[in-house]
């Protein structure tokens, strides 16, 4: 028997470009509020540049907020025949490559990685995965951001 | 000897945890009085056949298997001694396969599978047995898993004794500190997969917890 999970395949190997997003310190300073962190490099310009940096330095899992900055197709998945319900963000994976600060320009790139079901306690879920990769005004790859979602087969 | 036959690592899609971290926690476990042999990932509806872990294992002196948890239309099934064959012969990523099916083509290409935490509610082999299905080929089943809510072991418990099935144990860790919360004591020296397959055939072992992995122990997974 097969799987009987439908979407628009075609969307593999199609990558969807956003930006450039210049990273300012004040976007730095509220994000590393929000986790709390105290490190003087993320919250301090001087403190920053005292330790080698160009400028006020990015905690490694700021590119979580700006990877909804790219515009992502729907799928059109369905499940066994029937479109799928609502679905819900089932988590993220970032890989820190290299420094982001304050005055970079990034871009982002997202691509479909991955399609497939599980089956768990509350019954099938399907989990859609897009991969996004960030780079700076130099062309140099800073973060990948893996990102999954559920919907309700 | 003691083994866990149910881990995740990294290389499933649900994981935190790195074979090496779970290899590290075992040395900890050890210095605690635990007696543990071996581990046995089952990654997610996969085999990893790229992955070799014979130098951690050397390192760390654990033995570290490879095995699979399939996604069923029964429920999640454990496959120990992957073979080539059984990956060609069945499509370990199809959540609808027919567990009967699972059952039988392990065995024919040398594996064996045992369902996975059998009385989780839900999705577990005793839900479906309520229903009416009937699974002749189900001889082993897990019958202590780490990762069971309330009641769930208690029900797989009530299911080998129901239908006479003899059990495993396995932590279905997923993350490092979860690692050989429960495990199976074999009477055999098991190193590979296939030796695992052979001890499971001879029927000479049972379940345990943590806290009975010692080398005075004669306790049997009871349900605590």
């Amino acid at each position: 028997m097969a799987t009987e999970l439908d979407y628009d395949r075609s969307l593999h190997g199609i990558e969807h470009e956003a930006g450039p997003f210049e990273v300012t310190e004040s976007q730095i300073q509220a994000f590393s509020r929000g986790i709390a962190e105290t490190n003087p490099i993320y919250t301090d310009a001087a403190a920053a540049k005292s330790q080698g940096f160009q400028n006020i330095v990015a905690p490694p899992t700021f590119c979580t907020i700006m990877v909804h900055r790219v515009e992502l197709p729907d799928i059109n998945l369905k499940f066994g025949g029937k479109p799928t319900g609502g679905g819900m963000h089932a988590g993220q994976r970032v890989q820190s490559r290299a420094p982001i600060m304050a005055g970079d320009k990034l871009t982002a790139s997202s691509h479909l990685k991955d399609v497939y079901p599980k089956t768990g306690r509350t019954g099938t879920m399907v989990f859609i995965v897009w991969e996004t990769t960030f780079r700076n005004q130099d062309g140099m790859v800073v973060a990948d951001v893996q990102e999954s979602f559920i919907r309700r087969g | 000897m003691y083994l866990d036959m149910h881990s995740h690592s990294v290389s499933s899609d649900d994981s935190r945890a790195t074979v090496e971290q779970y290899l590290k926690w075992i040395q900890v476990l050890r210095k605690r009085g635990h007696v543990i042999d071996g581990i046995v990932l089952t990654e997610h509806r996969k085999f990893d056949y790229d992955k070799d872990y014979s130098a951690l294992a050397s390192q760390y002196d654990v033995v570290v298997l490879k095995g699979s948890e399939l996604d069923t239309r029964y429920g999640h099934v454990l496959v120990y001694g992957v073979t080539e064959p059984l990956t060609n012969d069945i499509d370990f990523s199809n959540v609808a396969m027919d567990t009967r099916e699972l059952l039988k083509a392990a065995r024919q290409h040398g594996a064996y599978a045992v369902p996975a935490h059998p009385g989780r509610f839900g999705i577990g082999l005793t839900e479906y047995i309520q229903q009416g299905e009937i699974f002749d080929d189900v001889r082993i089943v897990e019958r202590l898993n780490g990762g069971s809510r309330k009641g769930e072991n208690e029900r797989a418990w009530e299911l080998c004794d129901d239908k006479g099935y003899l059990g495993v144990g396995g932590s279905d860790a997923h993350l490092t500190s979860h690692i050989c919360v429960c495990l199976t004591k074999f009477e055999a020296s098991i190193k590979t997969e296939h030796e695992l397959v052979d001890a499971l055939l001879s029927e000479q072992f049972k379940p345990v917890w943590l806290e009975d992995a010692t080398n005075n122990s004669t306790s049997e997974g009871i349900i605590k």
